[in-house]
């Protein structure tokens, strides 16, 4: 403690140089960490899963508060509904009886037809469900991680789907843990069919809740409430998963509102068609 | 002080330990908070940046307990959590706790208002400065504005309840400097 004056502000100085020499390698080493995950490394793949991994477990645990509540409020909401909401499934109970009719029907024929015609039968998937425990990134990206990983089959490349069609797709895949890029990404690009014609597009994610598409033919005429589904190539995708709804179109962009919504994912299934092999490293998938 | 600081037990001095790494812990359970997820409708889409906010408030008031490094590591390990460009969370939490240290003579022994004003400014260039690298790095370019500000107010909000419960736990656990 008694030193002399010139010793301390010497080593005043000393800890000032320090400290500015650890923020200035630490900000160069930041540079250096962007332009590593840029390269898109294994290394940075590797670490994430692991942290994933560990941080799952916890995040699983935090998550069943905000899950109980939203519960307790879905199901006070339903309780208000529940005579309307009885009567409107009877109506659409009926009518899906006489869709089953037809479809029961359609599907015979199809089979009929697939036999004489000697198709190979698409490979059927398996599925794995998840549940959803961190949803992250806020408006900056738009992936959320789910608890089942490579223990449970799940890969890179899989499709992630909910009841109501395509959520994202696994982009890693740890042991007991994925990240799941949901379609409104802005890193996320899918390759989709639009509407009864079938048009090709790429359905691009921009970080709203409204991807836009992208890469549409000239002549192609799309109109506000085209169905967009899969379309299978490039190998990502099985074709024909549901995907969203066009909500504008005009001659400046196509807007489609996806049929998951990111706030409601509560469980996931990914699905495993046996596809993912040939593109883990390919077009699309990143 | 310094008389009681050379007599303290094994046991005293692994709790002195425990509680100055307080803030760095405080900050990881912030984090953890805003990754999981709300099931509220548009929530999810705002999510504030509660790590900036964190580590604005712990470099007004305890410099010596969170420093270079730690932010570093909270900034590496939310960009590894939250699937963001890696490096680009952590400049930006380097950047907000290199501008607050140069200016401690400016946040010594302000009101809890003249601090929310001056996160006011200091949130706007980092979230600023976040949006700016993501869209470098990411291949789908940038980001759209519209939920971005909503997030930047959103994290405006949220300051004064997370300042509160912080500096509860500072007053509460902490040992003085």
């Amino acid at each position: 403690m008694k030193q002399p004056t010139g010793q301390i502000s010497r080593l005043g100085t000393f800890k000032y140089l320090a400290q500015r020499f650890a923020f200035l390698s630490l900000i160069g080493l930041t540079f250096a960490l962007m332009l590593i995950g840029k390269a898109d490394t294994v290394i940075v793949e590797r670490a994430r899963m692991a942290v994933s991994d560990a941080v799952t477990p916890i995040l699983r645990v935090m998550a069943e508060p905000a899950a109980t509540i939203s519960q307790f409020v879905t199901n006070l909401q339903e309780l208000g509904a529940i005579r309307e909401q009885n009567a409107g499934l009877r109506e659409t109970n009926a009518r899906l009886l006489e869709w089953q009719a037809v479809a029961q029907k359609l599907e015979n024929e199809n089979r009929q037809l697939r036999a004489l015609l000697e198709t190979v039968n698409e490979p059927a998937a398996r599925a794995v469900s998840a549940r959803v425990v961190a949803d992250s990134g806020g408006a900056f990206a738009q992936s959320v991680l789910i608890t089942a990983g490579g223990r449970d089959g799940v890969a890179k490349g899989q499709a992630v789907v909910t009841g109501e069609g395509l959520a994202g797709r696994v982009t890693q895949a740890g042991f007991r843990s994925a990240r799941v890029l949901l379609i409104t990404d802005i890193n996320s690009r899918i390759p989709v069919r639009v509407g009864e014609a079938g048009d090709r597009a790429i359905l691009a994610g921009n970080n709203s809740a409204r991807p836009r598409l992208i890469y549409l033919g000239v002549k192609s005429a799309i109109a506000p409430g085209d169905r967009i589904v899969t379309s299978g190539d490039a190998g990502a995708f099985p074709p024909g998963l549901p995907v969203g709804r066009v909500v504008v179109a005009d001659e400046a962009s196509a807007v489609v509102e996806p049929f998951v919504a990111r706030d409601r994912l509560q469980y996931v299934e990914v699905l495993d068609f046996g596809l993912t092999g040939i593109l883990a490293d390919t077009v699309g998938v990143k | 002080m310094t008389g009681i600081a050379q007599r303290r037990t094994p046991w005293q001095k692994f709790e002195a330990r425990a509680r100055n790494i307080l803030p760095f812990g405080l900050t990881v359970v912030v984090m953890l908070f805003g990754l999981t997820p709300t099931y509220v409708p548009g929530l999810s889409q705002i999510t504030p940046l509660y790590t900036l906010v964190a580590i604005y408030f712990w470099a007004i008031y305890r410099p010596d307990l969170l420093g270079y490094g730690l932010a570093f590591a909270i900034g590496i390990l939310e960009d590894l959590l939250t699937g963001a460009p890696l490096g680009v969370g952590a400049l930006t939490l380097l950047l907000t706790q290199w501008v607050v240290f140069n200016q401690q003579k400016f946040f010594h022994a302000k009101t809890f208002a003249i601090t929310w004003f001056a996160f006011v400014l200091v949130a706007f260039g980092a979230v600023l400065l976040k949006w700016f690298f993501i869209g470098v790095v990411a291949d789908g370019g940038f980001t759209p504005f519209g939920d971005l500000f909503a997030a930047y107010l959103i994290t405006l909000a949220i300051y004064p309840i997370i300042a509160w419960l912080f500096s509860k736990a500072q007053t509460g656990l902490l040992v003085e400097p």
